[in-house]
């Protein structure tokens, strides 16, 4: 099997036509959902959150078997995933994507879970903290998207589980929790 | 040899020892010659006997089988490409290429009925009745050939379809859009030729569902 790394790459990545846009409708269905997959699965364990669609991305070229997806291909299956609820487009221009490998809910749930680990219940940590503090080492927290964990923070605020406040500047950003 | 004591001796045994392993040598490059020779004047009597026997390697399923083997034998693989002296001495690239393709409508007219697998017997009962209108008779051995060759390769371009088969242009491109529709074909545009591939991903699964070893 092929690798990326220590990533292994499923079969679908070396035959060529998977890296064209297929016309027929139940074949370009299959070859969306392997590619959805790939791309999740892949950001999922190198810990991807943002793709931009310009840039070189490992996934999109195969030099093996010599082919790389169209502008259009990422576009479309990108834009699947956006459907799906797995990803966002963070610009008007859709050239860069962020990727949910977890869902914000998920993320949620691991906030949760990280506060009732550490005993934070009625605690504060800034939001820098939570996301490379001592705590958040071995933990899936840690070194996520800014974008990701703010989202996921005014979830749990909006549940009454936490309160975000702001201090005089970024770094101060925190989080009173009452969960 | 005799025996000398002392210094002199083992420098005279050394010397003997070397020349011995220059004759050996010299033995083993002459086997090796000879051997290279018989193996060319084989491969020579090898084309002759297929120019003479032309006929009977296309008519006749048995011969063409064990004229095969005879083949494998030197290391000569008649269909290993579609030019050079043994596609254009006995055309039988073309042969198992259009038999490939037959055997490819065959399983896709099949599939509804077999869920996909067919034994190679109905195989080439039904490829034979295809064919009685004309042509060469053809055995299993031959199916197995073709689908080899088909499975090896994977993909086919217009172009190749029209030349090989001596179709009309557009022919080609409706046949292989036909089984694109019929999610048989996936396309790839990727090469950097430019020109457009189908592939047969159902290929693989034939050779194999057809219950044989290839």
């Amino acid at each position: 099997m092929q690798k990326l790394g220590d990533f292994k790459l499923p079969q679908f990545f070396n035959y060529p036509p998977y890296f064209t846009l297929q016309p027929v409708r139940d074949t370009r269905e299959k070859q969306v959902q392997l590619w959805k997959d790939l791309i999740l699965d892949y950001c999922k364990t190198q810990h991807i959150f943002v793709i931009e669609l310009e840039e070189e991305f490992p996934l999109f070229s195969n030099p093996v078997i010599e082919r790389s997806l169209s502008h259009e291909a990422r576009k479309a299956f990108l834009s699947a995933l956006v459907t799906e609820g797995r990803a966002e487009w963070l610009d008007k221009g859709h050239r860069k994507c962020l990727i949910l490998w977890h869902r914000i809910q998920d993320w949620a749930d691991i906030i949760l879970r990280f506060v009732k680990d550490n005993g934070l219940e009625d605690g504060v940590m800034t939001i820098e903290e939570i996301r490379s503090g001592i705590e958040s080492r071995g933990t899936e927290l840690h070194g996520i998207d800014r974008t990701i964990l703010m989202r996921a923070l005014k979830l749990l605020e909006h549940k009454g589980k936490l309160a975000i406040f702001k201090g005089t500047s970024t770094d101060d950003e925190g989080v009173k929790f009452s969960v | 040899m005799r025996r000398r004591p002392g210094i002199g001796g083992l420098q005279t045994a050394a010397a003997a020892r070397d020349q011995y392993r220059l004759l050996g040598e010299n033995v083993a490059k002459l086997r090796t010659d000879l051997m290279k020779e018989q193996l060319a004047t084989f491969r020579s009597q090898l084309e002759e006997f297929a120019r003479k026997h032309k006929n009977d390697i296309r008519k006749n399923p048995t011969f063409r089988a064990q004229f095969h083997e005879m083949c494998a034998k030197v290391g000569v693989d008649p269909l290993a490409s579609n030019k050079g002296f043994w596609a254009e001495l006995l055309g039988i690239g073309d042969f198992y290429y259009e038999l490939g393709v037959q055997i490819v409508e065959i399983c896709l007219a099949t599939r509804s009925h077999n869920g996909g697998l067919i034994n190679l017997q109905e195989l080439c009962m039904l490829l034979r009745q295809k064919r009685k209108t004309d042509r060469e008779a053809v055995s299993e051995d031959d199916c197995l050939r073709a689908i080899s060759k088909l499975k090896a390769q994977g993909y086919v371009t217009v172009d190749e379809v029209e030349g090989r088969l001596s179709w009309t242009s557009g022919r080609a491109t409706d046949a292989l859009d036909t089984l694109l529709d019929e999610g048989l074909a996936m396309i790839d545009d990727g090469h950097k030729d430019g020109k457009r591939r189908y592939w047969f991903p159902c290929v693989s699964s034939i050779s194999s569902s057809v219950g044989a070893d290839i």
